[in-house]
């Protein structure tokens, strides 16, 4: 009796160190299941901070009180939109990067649906420099990779005559999670900068050489905030909010748009088509465009085509991309133009349960 | 029984005046570093709490402990949704770890052999060195992948820290239960299972509820092992584990990566709450303990 | 004596229920073990063991290696053990051998009280009021003393590595003395005596008799306390600041195996990429294992009657 049971312990003990002795490889993802969150009239979504304050700002106290669905959303970076909607988690997530190929492929059978337009804002806290600052996409990826250390470099000077630099050093702020706003940043830096196409490229999240890590649009902001002579991409509401010194980004037309509903507007003009997979990148728009802010961004709403919630998830995203546009220019979300909708529509049309 | 030390005369091979000076002098410099180390604990457990009150206190409010978030980029409003999700959630837990907890504890101290015993709380203790971000990666591969957050995978993350807490310390104190008290029960005709619940248990209560009491203090400021299976909640109070519920911790975490400085004010007001729960079940533990301790020494 | 079927049936009922629940802790155990190992799979079928060793974390190119990480976890820890190590047995010195009887007991349980603190709490007080006090005094400081020395030669920064360390010291002191108080407790009170007979001071009597009795003990209490240090995420998350570079720089940004586990699981947008970090979370586990066993083993050779559960009272 005794034996049996100190062998019982003993073979789960030595189970336990063949587990931890050789690893296991059998693959067992979660994407296949799916059902978020149970209960009946909920929805759960989670991920961009970006478009975060018009959710749970706006469309959530708004859409609950008319259509009694309860919506909850999670503002975890829009990596984490991909993810968690990829691990079935969440009922729809949320990202302003649009999905790549892979990404896709992982996801199996989510769409993406763009349901907002912003601007990513560049920030700064150097005290005595005033707002506005003139800087250029090829400046910032220097900035960003560690070239220019120093707020009056002579490159930056030589952009903003009269402007008194302090001799302070830079510190770039950067996403630790994975993010919609850090795409954007880097998909222009890209885009400006062949250098650092090749070495760092873009992404929701990129290594960044030199800086340090907030987490959300909330995380860069405070280090902003706590931190003198730093800078950092960041939401346009945001900036709004905590009324942030920003600075006036340099567009292909070389002109230096004021970041706003007017610039971001300009911007999502330049788009001349919709791709089957609603992908509709605005960054670094031509010369032809030069009111346009060079990194205006959609943001996405990332759905299954098959969700058990699709009777709740398509009456919202509905009024999402329709009525809810009325909220935005409060918070600088520019509305949507009427193509996108029409192939948001188009879109949400197919999702089943 | 402090003047003793180093006046006892020289022994024979400590001669001289100076190499006795030295010595003195040496001794009363590691007295005062020993002196200074203990004092500078103290100081920064002082530091830390009287931080968090005197931030925090201005925060408390019938608003902060009654109304959820404020809309974004307004001030204001609370965190009731965290602390309703909270005692939920430490809730759960407890009602899962508990129970298996003393079960553990009258395997090893009751019915195991020596070595068996020795086994199975050495597991326990290597459970209780299992880092908590780990145990919520575990959990979210166990219960959220694939489904959703929810306050049961939370609940589920804390009753695995919690385990070992209280199983190990259920061990002890009914190690404590003195032998002569269950030999004589047994002698009378009693079965085991009755002397257990009738005699050694109740003996142990004491120490039993304090070591649950200090499960519930660790667990209830957790965060890590809430981050992946309790974390996106809605902003209004829910008591339905069935979704993600709220959390005080988890709230202070995303309170802290803001930049407006009301939202800091209110990290420091949920801070306070929390270490004040804490150290309140930490003082009620140990109370309870003593009072406890002192019927068995007795018995004894 | 006749029995009821009661007692014919509770004794094995409650055997088989305590041996159940010992049994689902094992199970609990091995489960985390298993799973953990599981979702590490894919990462360890790509990159096998260099993960340990590569230094690249590109989610742009999907190269993931840990080397970055385990060194931030190394730095971090190593120096925070250095620090709370003498610290901690100055402290049990001072609660075992010096203070007197009735402070011991206040201080005693006021040090323990330090590890009640939750860590997202000291994250909050190591951002916002540890950092400045860092930032502006004592890091130029150090570089003005120290600044020969590369780790004391960096850039101040209101995030890295530093109050990481402090902030760990300050969880793995409460732990560390705890334990190595009950050792000195158990040093022979005629030893001391003796040694004080022969006209020790009292340090020469710790040196002589405390410290080589207890060495063991003090050995197993600090790498208990590294377990500790080890696994911490959020406290650290909040202020090491989140970058994969390498550097001797004490003052600048870094980050940990756990740090890094909890800003970028919830959002890691490929599979590879969660599984990595799931790699991350099963290296750091085995580390925390094979600590937390030695150090358990440790002790309690030495002193069988220690636990070695921190939080729990006796």
């Amino acid at each position: 009796m005794k034996t049996r049971k100190i062998g019982a312990l003993a073979s789960a003990a030595l189970l336990m160190l063949g587990v931890a002795a050789c690893g296991s490889s059998s693959k067992e993802k979660g994407s296949e299941s799916s059902g978020a969150s149970s209960g009946s009239k909920t929805l759960v979504g989670a991920g961009s901070t970006l478009v975060a304050p018009l959710i749970t700002g706006d469309w959530i106290p708004e859409y609950q009180e008319k259509a009694k669905v309860a919506v909850t959303y999670g503002p975890i970076g829009s990596g984490g939109g991909i993810a968690q909607i990829t691990a079935r988690t969440v009922d729809f997530g949320a990202s302003d990067a649009p999905l790549t190929e892979d990404e896709f492929k992982e996801a199996k059978g989510v769409v993406q649906i763009p349901w907002a337009l912003a601007a990513t804002d560049v920030a700064y806290n150097v005290e005595g420099v005033g707002n506005e600052l003139k800087l250029t996409g090829p400046l910032l990826a220097e900035i960003y990779e560690g070239k220019i250390t120093t707020w009056n470099d002579s490159k930056i000077a030589a952009l903003n005559p009269g402007v008194k630099l302090p001799a302070e050093k830079i510190t770039p702020v950067y996403r630790s999670d994975g993010s919609g706003d850090t795409f954007a940043f880097t998909n222009f830096l890209s885009h400006v900068s062949p250098q650092w196409a090749s070495k760092i490229g873009h992404s929701t999240t990129v290594s960044f050489p030199v800086g340090i890590g907030g987490k959300g649009n909330s995380g860069v902001g405070a280090d902003i905030t706590n931190t003198k002579g730093s800078i950092g991409y960041i939401a346009i509401a945001y900036v709004l909010a905590n009324k942030f010194d920003y600075a006036l980004v340099e567009n292909a037309a070389k002109k230096f748009p004021v970041p706003g509903i007017p610039s971001i507007e300009a911007a999502a003009k330049t788009l001349k088509s919709i791709p089957a997979n609603n992908e509709a990148t605005i960054v670094d728009p031509p010369a032809s465009a030069p009111e346009a802010y060079p990194i205006s961004t959609f943001t996405y709403a990332l759905v299954p085509l098959k969700s058990p919630k699709a009777d709740l998830l398509k009456p919202f995203l509905k009024w999402a991309v329709t009525t809810g546009q009325e909220f935005g220019p409060k918070l600088d979300f520019a509305p949507l133009p009427p193509e996108i909708v029409a192939a948001d529509e188009a879109t949400i049309g197919k999702i089943e349960s | 029984m402090s003047a003793t030390a180093g006046q006892m005369g020289p022994g024979p091979a400590l001669r001289g005046d100076g190499r006795l000076r030295r010595r003195r002098l040496v001794n009363r410099l590691m007295e005062i570093s020993a002196s200074i180390a203990a004092l500078v604990a103290v100081a920064v457990l002082a530091i830390v709490i009287i931080s968090v009150a005197s931030k925090g206190i201005s925060s408390i409010s019938i608003e902060f402990l009654t109304k959820n978030a404020p809309l974004f980029g307004q001030s204001g409003g609370g965190i009731a949704n965290a602390i309703v999700g909270t005692l939920i959630l430490v809730a759960l837990a407890t009602v899962m770890a508990v129970p298996v907890g003393i079960l553990i504890g009258i395997y090893t101290s009751e019915f195991a052999g020596a070595r068996l015993a020795s086994l199975v709380r050495f597991v326990l203790d290597i459970l209780n060195g299992v880092p908590t971000i780990v145990t919520g990666i575990f959990v979210f591969g166990l219960l959220v992948a694939g489904k959703a957050q929810s306050g049961w995978a939370g609940a589920f993350a804390l009753a695995v820290i919690m385990l070992p807490i209280v199983a190990r310390s259920a061990h002890e104190v009914l190690a404590l239960v003195p032998k002569a008290m269950k030999e004589s029960a047994l002698a009378l005709g009693v079965t085991r299972w009755k002397m257990v619940l009738r005699i050694v248990l109740p003996t142990a209560a004491g120490g039993i509820i304090t070591g649950a009491l200090l499960g519930v203090a660790r667990v209830a400021g957790e965060t890590a092992p809430l981050l992946f299976t309790s974390s996106i909640f809605a902003n209004e109070v829910s008591t339905k584990p069935g979704g993600a519920l709220a959390s005080i911790p988890v709230k202070i975490f995303s309170l802290t990566e803001e930049p407006s400085p009301s939202a800091h004010s209110q990290a420091w007001g949920a801070a306070l709450l929390l270490i004040f729960f804490i150290l309140l079940l930490n003082v009620l533990a140990r109370a309870i303990y003593a009072r406890s301790s002192r019927r068995t020494t007795r018995a004894r | 004596m006749r029995r009821g079927l009661t007692d014919r049936i509770g004794d094995p009922t409650l055997r088989s229920l305590t041996t159940l629940a010992s049994l689902a802790a094992v199970a609990l155990l091995v489960l985390i073990v298993y799973k953990v190992f599981d979702q590490a799979g894919e990462a360890f079928s790509h990159f096998g063991l260099s993960f340990v060793w590569e230094s690249e974390w590109n989610p742009v190119t999907k190269q993931f290696g840990a080397a970055d990480f385990l060194y931030g976890t190394a730095v971090t820890t190593f120096a925070a053990i250095l620090i709370a190590a003498p610290m901690s047995i100055a402290i049990a010195l001072f609660l075992t051998e010096l203070a007197p009887r009735q402070i011991r007991r206040p201080v005693g349980v006021l040090v323990e009280l330090l590890a009640a603190i939750p860590s997202v709490v000291l994250g909050l007080w190591g951002i916002i009021v540890l950092s400045p006090v860092l930032l502006k005094t004592i890091e130029p400081a150090l570089k003005s003393a120290l600044g020969w020395i590369p780790l004391f030669s960096g850039e101040a920064s209101p995030v890295g590595l530093l109050p990481a360390i402090l902030i760990l010291t300050i969880m793995a002191v409460p732990i560390i003395s705890a334990v190595t108080r009950e050792v000195f407790e158990t040093v022979p009170g005629d030893l001391k005596e003796g040694a004080l007979a022969l006209g020790a001071t009292r340090w020469e009597m710790v040196k002589m008799v405390v410290l080589p009795y207890s060495r063991t003990g003090i050995v197993g209490a600090t790498i208990l306390g590294l377990g500790r240090a080890l696994g911490e995420a959020i406290a650290v998350t909040m202020v090491i600041g989140h970058t994969e570079h390498i550097s001797a720089n004490l003052f600048g940004p870094a980050d940990t195996a756990a740090s890094r586990i909890a800003s970028e699981y919830l959002g890691a947008t490929s599979s590879l990429q969660i599984s990595s970090l799931a790699y991350l979370a099963a290296i750091l586990l085995v580390l925390a294992l094979v600590v937390n066993m030695i150090a358990r083993l440790i002790v309690r050779r030495a002193h069988p009657k220690i636990p070695t559960t921190p939080g729990i009272l006796r």
